[in-house]
């Protein structure tokens, strides 16, 4: 048994971010319990329409997000508490918005900061309708084994801890939020736990005060014994203590109250809860309200450290009178385990994860990037360049400082070749159509293929290949036209041997001036020679080049097309810049271009159900 | 609760109606000579000179001066200005005018849980204290306004008589819209007086208390609120407060010279549980302090930084009781760093640092603060199974489980 909630309470949460969390804390609580999920729906109106997802045991729950209370009832009839996590500006109409439904019986609210007034006229309202207004400023409510309203409880390690999985005998009231927390962990080592602690926050006025539920308390046969946590200011200690000396009555009162201190303090020094400041002529006073509840009959230690034996020595009467028997605690091992996230498990050792991707180049995992288990701060520092970053991430190496000025001397002549290539072009067309930066450069890279700069990695291919096999250059021409076709790096569409091509020239002659051993270069060049025989515009080509120099250089052959599309990108991106800068308008294509070679104007045949199509096909041909 | 200084206050009684004496604000004598000619009344009436800071015992202090004309007035403005009363400086003045009157009563409103009660008496000033029981009172149930015939019936019943009755009844009804409609938490108007120049009520000196959460719906709220201890807030406090005022969670910080035993602990409601403990063992605290609702790991560090600055400590008590939601490793990690500036100032020598705590993830918390004491603190580390003021007996009794 419980009071104020239990296992038919369902809830919804008025609020955004922190009732999410709430309501992932109290999934964690029905997990527990092994009940259905208590939240049934969140009224926030920034996100209605929207789901929350919670997780609930090893599943991912979406719980829907209303406009207003009446559509969450309307949807949800079951539903009969709300908590309310709006903002102090909102939060007095979420709570009477809440009050009208006829649904809603509790409203408990955990906003802080509420003005006074509201909160009194919230209180009014609630008594008026018959219904339980529980806060502001309150951490929540929970009934052990039974129900979780809000964040109380803690951690899940902590409700396995402190008990709250099954019920115990002791009621908890406290206006302190982490208090609340501490005195269940005291009854459940002290005792045999608690059955309901509620949190009615520190304000000043409490929409529900210590009476409110030491009433229900004393109507609740599980509940043997009430602890309430008081602190100075107001009079809600003094009511209480009125109450319980009022009547003979079933429940055994412990209580604690704090502020002796300010005896010793400043006058009018302002703690931490709104409600804890003492009256202007010493009513209120941690002493007055420890004297009023001692008169009415209650159990009050000295100090907060006296409460565990306290509840110890009243728990061991009420199971010397029999009216408990002594809790048997089951295996915890037993109780329903919160599933950790794989992150976590992994982490532990609790799980084998078989990998998904293997990656042999880098780690991202530390503070920064290990470019082959180089960090790449030490490699900057000692003045490694672009090239051997290449090298560590295209070949697992770091190269020379010769090879890296041959392959910065590569990307550099191969950088662009003016606006009129197809890759140029179709990043421009795409720039001028205001087409963004990625897609734009991403079209001129897709360009790149066998007939536009992809040659590089099919001309290594073949020079390695001949290189292999000791073929001669012309048994490789003849192996290359019998098996391939044209030979790939050989011929350029505007260069020739009169007309060559500079950039391929300085190239050879800045590998040759290093003394570097070059084969490929050397047989590609061999090859050159025969080619050019038959015709002049034969000759081996910057892909045919790069290609022979980079196999000499001993690089794989599949990362050979990689240095023409790391190049070409640089003046890609040149291009989408230029148009973009230059607000380039719309380009379209001029009809007097192109060969319009498709049939003239004609009319369409009547649409019939069979052998049009090929009746048109017939005439079309003819 | 929090406090208008008497500037602000007089403002919003006049605001809602009630005659107050005429009065200005100043930070510096020569702005007088400007608003004496912009002002007749300065020129003409006799002056009352008071410190505009939230300073008990005024009087006594010398920082209230009545019955001057303006150049007396300039003289005592300028004599208090700038003054220094412990390290704290005065640094508004307010000058009003003397109201030449013979009675003197006492009005106030306060808020009550069934909504609010006004008191009334035909005698004010330092008269009332002693006649506390000619005070009577109605009850204002919430969501009501009172009628001007229950008002005037209160005013015949604390012995106003005739016109007075009725004049003191509108005045009445006033100061309750004033307290109702401006989130009043406590208005006291001691003395309200007739003026004797028209017979017109005036209030005279006033205590206004408002609610500070309701600040939202007070766009022309544009004052300050002022410490309700007697001393204005200290530079730490003020700086602690500016960040309490923009975070999620909250952290708190009051500054009580001469003691020895530093607080830092987590919570509203535990916080004074330790303080109460120090005390009852005969220890002084140097501070209250308090964080809680998960701030973050910064703010705690700023609020731990403060806690090391206070003067002649002997220990610090990070204690905490067993957290709903409040990270214990996030805000350990904030009050580490700032344990860890502190030292490196060279502020911890020979403090002891006594921890208690509990709550998500208060494992990793706590072990995190144990290995301090390889980095040469002198730190005590306890966790859930130690109840939560036995550090306070182990750090003052100097005996440990």
């Amino acid at each position: 048994m419980s009071i104020v909630a239990n296992k038919e309470t369902r809830v919804v949460i008025q609020g955004g971010p922190a009732g999410v969390n709430a309501a992932r804390r109290m999934a964690e609580f029905c997990h527990l319990t092994r009940q259905p999920l208590h939240v049934l729906a969140f009224v926030f109106p920034p996100d209605a329409g929207k789901t929350a997802e919670v997780p609930f045991g090893s599943e991912l729950v979406s719980i829907p997000i209303f406009k207003t209370m009446a559509e969450a009832t309307a949807a949800f009839p079951a539903l009969n508490t709300t908590l309310i996590f709006v903002g102090p500006d909102r939060a007095f109409k979420a709570a009477m918005e809440a009050l009208a439904d006829p649904k809603i019986k509790l409203v408990s609210m955990i906003t802080e900061g509420v003005p006074e007034k509201d909160s009194k006229r919230l209180s009014l309202e609630a008594k008026k309708l018959g219904k339980v207004f529980n806060g502001p400023s309150a951490i929540g409510i929970i009934s052990a084994g039974e129900c979780r309203l809000g964040v109380i409880g803690g951690a899940f390690d902590n409700l396995i801890l402190s008990k709250l999985h099954r019920p115990g005998s002791f009621g908890v009231i406290t206006k302190s939020g982490g208090l609340s927390n501490e005195i269940i962990w005291i009854c459940s080592q002290f005792a045999d736990g608690i059955t309901t602690a509620i949190g009615i926050g520190g304000d000043a006025y409490p929409g529900s005060d210590y009476v409110t539920y030491l009433e229900m308390f004393e109507k609740d046969p599980q509940t043997k014994a009430v602890i309430i946590v008081g602190e100075m200011g107001g009079d809600l200690e003094e009511r209480a203590a009125e109450w319980f000396g009022a009547a003979k009555r079933r429940i055994k009162l412990i209580a604690v109250v704090s502020g002796y201190c300010q005896e010793q303090l400043p006058k009018g020094m302002k703690f931490g809860h709104a409600g804890a400041k003492e009256g202007q002529h010493g009513e209120g006073s941690a002493r007055s309200k420890a004297d009023a509840l001692k008169k009415s009959g209650a159990i009050v230690p000295a100090t907060f450290g006296g409460l565990g034996p306290t509840i110890k020595q009243v728990y061991e009467e009420i199971v010397a009178k029999g009216l408990v028997k002594p809790a048997v605690d089951g295996d915890a091992a037993a109780l329903p385990k919160l599933p950790k996230p794989v992150e976590e498990a992994v982490k532990s050792g609790d799980v084998f994860v078989e990998p998904l991707i293997k990656s042999t180049i880098s780690d991202d995992r530390g503070d920064e990037p290990l470019y082959y288990g180089y960090p790449a701060s030490d490699l900057i520092n000692k003045g490694y360049q672009i090239p051997h970053v290449m090298g560590l991430l295209w070949d697992k190496r770091l190269i020379t400082p010769v090879e890296a000025e041959i392959v910065k001397r590569i990307i550099m002549l191969s950088a662009d070749h003016g606006p009129c290539v197809s890759g140029a072009l179709t990043t421009i067309i795409a720039a001028c159509a205001g087409i963004q930066m990625a897609q734009s450069v991403a079209a001129g890279l897709i360009m790149i293929g066998p007939r536009f700069g992809g040659a590089v990695t099919d001309a290594g291919k073949w020079f390695k290949y001949a290189i292999e096999k000791k073929l001669s250059p012309e048994d490789f021409l003849e192996h290359m036209k019998k098996n391939v076709g044209p030979v790939p790096g050989i011929g350029h569409r505007v260069k020739s041997v009169k007309n060559p091509d500079k950039r391929v020239k300085e190239l050879i002659s800045f590998v040759k001036s290093t003394g570097i051993p070059t084969p490929h270069l050397d047989f590609a060049l061999s090859v050159e020679k025969i080619t050019t025989a038959k015709k002049d515009t034969l000759i081996l080509n910057v892909d045919g080049t790069i290609a022979a120099v980079l196999v000499d250089l001993g690089w794989p052959v599949e990362s050979l097309n990689g240095f023409f599309i790391l190049a070409r990108t640089i003046g890609l991106i040149g291009h989408w810049v230029d148009q973009t800068r230059n607000g380039s308008r719309l380009i379209r294509m001029f009809n007097y271009v192109v060969n319009y070679a498709s049939p003239k104007r004609r009319e369409a045949p009547p649409l019939e159900a069979k052998g049009t199509r090929v009746e048109v096909r017939e005439e079309v041909l003819k | 609760m929090a406090k208008v200084l008497e500037g602000p206050g007089m403002g919003l009684l006049s605001k809602w109606g009630m005659t107050v004496p005429h009065y200005v604000v100043i930070t510096a004598a020569d702005q007088l000579d400007r608003l004496a000619q912009a002002n007749p009344w300065l020129r003409e009436s006799k002056l009352v000179v008071k410190a505009h800071e939230a300073i008990g015992s005024r009087m006594k202090l010398g920082l209230v001066k009545v019955g001057l004309d303006l150049e007396a007035a300039r003289k005592s403005a300028a004599e208090m200005l700038g003054r220094d009363l412990n390290g704290m400086t005065i640094s508004q003045v307010i000058i009003s005018e003397m109201i030449q009157h013979k009675e003197e009563f006492y009005l106030a409103v306060k808020s009550v849980r069934e909504g609010a009660e006004l008191l009334l008496a035909s005698v004010g000033g330092i008269e009332v204290e002693s006649n506390w029981d000619k005070i009577k009172r109605i009850a204002i149930p919430l969501g009501t306004d009172p009628s001007r015939d229950q008002l005037t019936k209160l005013a015949k019943e604390a012995g106003f008589k005739g016109d007075l009755a009725g004049k003191v009844a509108d005045f009445a009804l006033k100061l309750y819209q004033c307290y109702d409609q401006e989130d009043g938490t406590y208005i006291e108007i001691n003395p309200l007086v007739t003026r004797e120049a028209d017979g017109e009520l005036v209030a005279l000196d006033a205590v206004t208390m408002v609610d500070a959460d309701a600040r939202f719906r007070h766009p022309d709220w544009n004052f300050t609120f002022a410490s309700e201890f007697g001393r204005p807030y200290t530079n730490d406090e003020r700086a602690i407060m500016e960040i309490d005022s923009r975070i999620k969670g909250s952290v708190k910080f009051i500054e009580i010279p001469g003691g020895d035993t530093a607080l830092l602990p987590a919570g509203g409601g535990a916080s004074v549980y330790y303080s109460d403990a120090v005390l009852a063992l005969g220890g002084k605290i140097a501070n209250y302090a308090e964080y809680s609702g998960d701030p973050p790991d910064w703010a705690v560090e700023a609020l731990t930084e403060k806690v090391c600055s206070l003067k002649g400590i002997k220990r610090i008590i990070v204690g905490g009781a067993i957290a709903n939601f409040t990270n214990v490793k996030k805000t350990f990690a904030g009050i580490i760093n700032g344990f860890r500036k502190a030292k490196a100032e060279g502020k911890l020598e020979g403090v002891e640092i006594w921890v208690r705590r509990g709550g998500p993830f208060e494992k990793e918390g706590l072990a995190a603060m144990k290995a301090l004491e390889a980095e040469g603190f002198n730190i005590h580390v306890y966790d859930r199974y130690t109840p939560l003021t036995d550090i306070i007996d182990y750090a003052i009794k100097g005996v440990e489980k």
